[in-house]
């Protein structure tokens, strides 16, 4: 069993553990789990930083339905093992943040680790069965996290987005079976792309992503490929895909937009958000901590892994409109944060505005936006993980999340208030914070890309005054002024536990923001190839 | 050690020192070691100035910070005369600043915070001033206005000037025209942020377009470094377009990309309204923050970028620097807060230096607008320290209606800020002269060359003048001339402890315009426009100098308070002045009120529905109410989904009519359809 296997296998034994574990050691276990993710994230970051390239690594295989062509393929690039990584890191601090869960601690526990086994198994699944299931395993863990351990309306939160984000992934399974169909019995030999044979042939065995594969003469390569689910294989496919007929549209039209409907639910992209906002204010901290931490950047993977790979041409003929999406979520969420009263919705919906980077710099065509709005992506995911570790935090001395019930908390909780006054400058793009390099990135992958992205670029650095005005209004309401709850007087600063999730989150901020090298390099790569994919299938 | 190395000490020793000064506790030793690094780097920035001063500029160590294939986004230095002596300037102050500021704050339990914040600030700032490329400078910008957030907002627990007892008790006729509800140091921190950030906006618009540009004429590498930039082939450029533009347009977009940035910073209308809000923090932090370094960093920008503006853009800046002077000077005329009057002329003197820069290479515009810049620096840094040592022996009091008469009391504060004044006002023999006489002649210059339109900055420029000789000298007889006025206000004041003074008197002799002080360290633009341009700047000081000092001096003397007659001669201007000409508050309607909370209350209500609704959701009477927005639409789809499987459900209530219809029906249906086959 390689390293990814574990990372899938491991927090699922730990969770069935935790049934017999006494109800304190639950935490330890998830805890454990996390750091493992962590450890092997952080092994294969190093790893792709270290040596460059858009090949998958760590591929480990075994089989599962011979009759399907399905079986358990792990395997990361770049944009996988940035993800793992942050799987693992934001698990490891959500644990951190319930250590004192004291209503079913082991179920709450177990539900956790089941969580941690099916995003990474999302981030490092090569195999679009996996995938498909993965995908939808997320979503059963969230729903008794947010529906039973949550606030007031946990019920109307929690079926919401269970109902929500499945109506927008079923249409997958439907594009998984058209693709199986669409190949016939014994497979098909397809003519590779020059720069796929360049990024993942391996010359040494003669082999491409598995298949043999003649590299010895100087024409166009060609690889048979097996009917089967092998993510890989079937972007080697995507000529076909494009040839082929499914309900009165090109079968590639179908399944991108399959893909591109689940993704954008998960991400989420307007108008299709507002189970975001009911979600992140009834779960409990911890749960909103990995939502907006890891579980948007679901999305934004899928799209980066399976939309664009696999359907290059539809990706590349909905770009605009993608990119234009994108900006139309960055605009409305600001906005849309500026007029909260309540601060995890805030935090929601400044979510909603940074993940529109994303789409934008991914269909913006260019490696500078890909890179980007992976970067983003990442680095999202520090600064929403703590925005709502510190949202807990006056929640829980408080108990209750309205901007206008605080003010002056500075005086009392000036740790918190410094923290706070990091997440929200990150939050809002300073330099030398995590939140600019990607979108910094993004904003010259849209200003340099064709067609209508420099207009879609230069409106959104209007993100940039309004990301200030929401964050930091928001940052002047709750911690300067006069303290304007007398009772708010003896709240005290962050204890050890609160310290010890925050502190992680606040370095890391400042590290990749100030030397975001490292990710970037591990990234290129592979975003490269990605838009290489996307321009390729421009007519 | 090479200048490259220098370069970058000078540049982050600062940032170790603020570093290192977080984890002190104690006041006094933050302020000493922070003053004593920062000293240590005024050194090495000299060194750094006699190498460059005059000689060629040095390129110093670069590192690639990102590399994205196509292009590389870097870090390095670069160091030319006008970069070595701005560093050198900065530090300077900046150790002034701090040493004064130990004194200032000696009982302000939460001191030992401000060195910090100051050292990031002036790292920050000497960033600005050595980068090697516009991305850079762009990172460093920013964390210059992270630096101002932190030291506008120093004080983050004050109230509001509208629930401040104490405030509202010494105001007098300070205040007005300005905003109560929104008058504290948080507001302000949020408002500079803010602000600054719109001119961001369009510097990164800049940015976008100058990268589009670059790598469309095949530019590869660190295309956003100055030496790239300046050797852009201008002559392909019909071949590179960027948001409808193409050829010369597409470079006066990129050129006004960056003085929108310059203009947010350096508070040029129509975003100059941060400025005077900002006097909110401690005097101290605005003698560095608000005169000499940071406001400058726009007009610095333009500078470094000069190559890249186009006549056109720089008749806009020109404009936009002149009117900015004029208005800034008509409201500094009826202040009554002794900072506020410096804030505006901050604004003003800024707004004279984009004239110059306006005026265009031919005319030697950037050398005019650099060498003010310098000057000012100092001037206006003296003033607000002197500021800083009134505000402080007055308890607070900042009305020039009931201070007076206190040349008596603090002589040394009282005839440093005389110098810095003369200097600001252009008296010759003060640096000032110089330089406020070198805008004139560019201006003139251009006017002379171009005709037309171009007489506008000038125009503008010299009104401004005019009224800066007058308002500068009323609050100099207001805050120092005269007698008492207010004996409970001012019978403490004295002059500041010795170290403060020492740093007054140390700086003072820089407002002179000593063959060896920053006057002298850079060309000065020649021409034929000398002569008609300083007998001009000496005609508008002696109006207006003189004016002031009949006013506020003589007729004052004998009894007669001709301000009171004139302000009642000139009512409709007197309070449109008052009140900031209403810009304050227009955009505090339109921008703050309308295009941000109003559209944000009409974008949550449209995205969520209203209050009644959210409080509602579990309440399954009325969560099925179908709400005009995004997710009451996502619930009425729900609900209709429900509502087709409820109707679906009563037709299998085990009712035998409604089988026995439907299987009839069927059964039809099928007939007739297969009929029609047949």
């Amino acid at each position: 069993m390689g390293p990814l296997t574990a990372c899938i296998v491991a927090p699922l034994a730990l969770a069935a553990a935790t049934s017999v574990a006494p109800p304190r050691a639950a935490r330890w276990l998830a805890l454990l789990g996390a750091l493992l993710t962590l450890l092997v994230g952080g092994m294969a970051i190093a790893d792709f930083a270290a040596r460059p390239g858009a090949d998958f690594r760590f591929v480990d295989s075994t089989p599962w339905s011979t009759a399907f062509g399905a079986s358990f393929t792990f395997g990361v690039d770049g944009i996988g093992a940035a993800m793992l990584c942050l799987s693992g890191l934001i698990t490891a601090i959500a644990t951190i943040a319930a250590w004192q869960q004291d209503k079913w601690p082991r179920v709450y526990h177990a539900l956790v680790l089941v969580l941690l086994a099916a995003m990474n198994g999302v981030f490092t699944s090569l195999d679009l069965l996996l995938f498909y299931v993965s995908w939808e395993m997320v979503l059963l863990p969230m729903l008794p996290l947010v529906g039973v351990f949550g606030g007031e309306q946990r019920r109307y939160a929690a079926m919401k987005f269970f109902v929500y984000t499945l109506a927008g992934s079923v249409l997958m399974l439907a594009m998984l079976i058209a693709l199986w169909n669409a190949t016939p019995r014994e497979g098909r030999s397809v003519v590779v792309p020059h720069h796929v044979v360049a990024a993942h042939a391996d010359a040494s065995h003669g082999t491409l992503h598995g298949l043999p594969i003649d590299l010895g003469h100087d024409g166009p390569k060609q690889v048979h490929v097996p009917r089967g689910f092998d993510l890989r294989h079937l972007a080697l496919q995507a000529e076909h895909w494009q040839g082929a007929n499914f309900l009165g549209v090109t079968l590639a039209a179908f399944g991108f937009f399959a893909v591109l409907l689940a993704c954008l639910v998960k991400i989420p992209a307007i108008p299709l958000h507002t189970w975001l906002p009911h979600a992140h204010v009834q779960a409990p901290t911890a749960v909103s901590v990995l939502l907006a931490g890891v579980l948007l950047k679901l999305g934004v993977y899928g799209l980066y892994r399976i939309g664009v790979p696999l359907f290059p041409q539809a990706a590349a003929a909905w770009a605009p409109a993608l990119g234009g999406l994108g900006l139309a979520g960055i605009l409305w969420g600001a906005w849309a944060a500026l007029g909260q009263r309540d601060l995890k919705r805030l935090v929601a919906y400044s979510s909603v505005s940074h993940m529109g980077f994303c789409l934008l710099g991914l269909f913006s065509g260019t490696v500078a936006g890909a890179t980007g709005g992976m970067v983003q992506a990442f680095t999202h995911g520090l600064s929403s993980g703590l925005l709502f570790l510190l949202v807990g935090v006056v929640y829980d001395r408080a108990h209750h999340r309205r901007v206008d019930g605080f003010g002056g908390l500075a005086r009392p909780m000036p740790q918190f208030a410094w923290i706070l006054l990091l997440g929200a400058m990150a939050g809002a793009g300073l330099p030398a914070l995590a939140g600019f390099p990607g979108e910094f990135l993004v904003l010259g992958g849209a200003f340099t890309a064709t067609g209508s992205f420099p207009w879609l670029g230069a409106l959104a650095t209007l993100s940039v005054v309004l990301s200030a005005a929401y964050l930091l209004w928001t940052l002047l309401r709750v911690a300067y002024g006069p303290l304007r709850h007398p009772e708010q007087a003896a709240f005290p600063d962050l204890d050890g536990r609160e310290r010890l999730a925050a502190w992680p989150l606040a370095v890391l901020l400042v590290v990749v923001g100030l030397w975001p090298g490292p990710l970037v390099d591990a990234l290129r790569p592979a975003c490269e190839l990605v838009v290489q994919t996307l321009q390729g299938g421009r007519p | 050690m090479t200048v490259g190395t220098t370069s970058v000490l000078v540049w982050l020793l600062p940032l170790a020192a603020a570093v290192v000064c977080t984890r002190l506790r104690s006041a006094a030793l933050a302020h000493g070691f922070a003053a004593v690094v920062l000293a240590v780097a005024t050194a090495l920035a000299a060194t750094m100035a006699f190498a460059v001063v005059g000689g060629t500029p040095v390129v110093g160590p670069h590192l690639t910070w990102l590399d994205l294939g196509s292009f590389t986004l870097g870090v390095g230095t670069y160091v030319d005369g006008m970069a070595a002596v701005m560093a050198v300037i900065v530090c300077a102050l900046a150790t002034g600043v701090l040493v004064f500021n130990a004194w200032y704050m000696h009982d302000d339990p939460q001191a030992a915070r401000f060195p910090w914040q100051f050292c990031l600030f002036a790292s920050a700032m000497l960033g600005v001033v050595l980068s090697d490329n516009l991305f850079l400078s762009f990172c460093c910008w920013e964390l210059v206005g992270l630096g101002s957030y932190l030291l506008i907002g120093f004080w983050f627990d004050k109230p509001a000037a509208a629930d401040d007892p104490a405030y509202q008790a010494r105001k007098g006729a300070a205040a007005r025209g300005v905003l109560e509800a929104q008058l504290s140091p948080a507001h302000a921190q949020l408002k500079a942020f803010v602000m600054n950030r719109v001119g961001d906006a369009g510097f990164l618009c800049g940015i976008g377009a100058l990268l589009a540009l670059s790598l469309q004429l095949g530019a590869r590498g660190d295309v956003l470094s100055f030496a790239n930039l300046a050797a852009l082939p201008v002559a392909d450029l019909a071949k590179a377009s960027f948001l409808g533009c193409s050829g010369h347009a597409l470079l006066v977009l990129a050129a006004l990309g960056i003085f929108c940035g310059a203009v947010g910073k350096s508070a040029q209308f129509p975003l100059h309204t941060w400025l005077p809000d900002a006097m909110q923090g401690p005097t101290t932090a605005s003698s560095i923050i608000h005169a000499a370094t940071m406001v400058a960093a726009g007009v610095y920008l333009v500078a470094r970028c000069y190559p890249l503006f186009p006549p056109e853009a720089l008749a806009v800046v020109g404009w936009t620097g002149g009117f900015t002077c004029l208005l800034a000077a008509t409201i500094a005329c009826v202040q009554w807060d002794l900072k506020a009057v410096l804030a505006y002329s901050t604004v003003s003197q800024l707004g004279l230096m984009f004239v110059g820069l306006g005026a265009g290479s031919a005319a030697g515009g950037k050398d005019a607008a650099i060498a003010h810049l310098f000057t000012h620096a100092f001037s206006k840094c003296l003033l607000f320290l002197c500021a800083g040592a009134v505000i402080h022996a007055c308890a607070g009091h900042q009305d020039l209606a009931r201070l007076g008469g206190l040349r008596k009391r603090m002589p040394v504060v009282a005839y440093v800020s005389l110098a810095a004044l003369l200097a600001l006002l252009g008296m010759p023999l003060f640096s000032g002269f110089v330089s406020k006489d070198a805008i004139l002649q560019v201006a003139l210059a251009n006017a002379q060359a171009a005709g037309g339109l171009a007489w506008g900055p000038f125009v503008l420029a010299c009104s401004g003048s005019l009224l800066t000789a007058a308002y500068m000298l009323r609050w100099w007889l207001r805050i120092f001339g005269g007698e008492e006025r207010d004996h409970d206000v001012t019978h403490h004041a004295h002059d500041p402890a010795t170290s403060a003074k020492a740093v007054l008197l140390l700086l003072a002799p820089m407002t002179l315009a000593l063959p060896r002080t920053i006057g002298h360290w850079l060309p000065l633009p020649h021409g034929d426009a000398h002569t008609p341009a300083m007998v001009t700047a000496l005609a508008l000081l002696a109006v207006g100098g003189g004016f002031a000092v009949w006013v506020f001096g003589l007729a004052e003397h004998s009894g007669r308070d001709v301000a009171a007659g004139l302000a009642k001669a000139a009512a409709p201007v007197h309070a449109a002045c008052g009140e900031l000409w209403g810009i304050d508050r227009l955009w505090n309607r339109l921008f703050a009120r309308g295009l941000g909370c109003g559209v944000a209350a009409v974008v949550a209500r449209c995205d969520l529905g209203s209050d009644d609704r959210l409080a509602g959701l579990e309440d399954p009477a009325r969560s099925r109410s179908l709400s005009p927005s995004v997710d009451g639409l996502v619930d009425g789809l729900a609900a209709g989904c429900a509502q087709v499987g409820s109707s679906g459900a009563s037709l299998h209530r085990g009712r035998l009519g409604v089988y026995l219809a439907v299987g009839v029906g069927v059964v039809a249906v099928l007939l007739l359809w297969c009929g029609g086959g047949f």
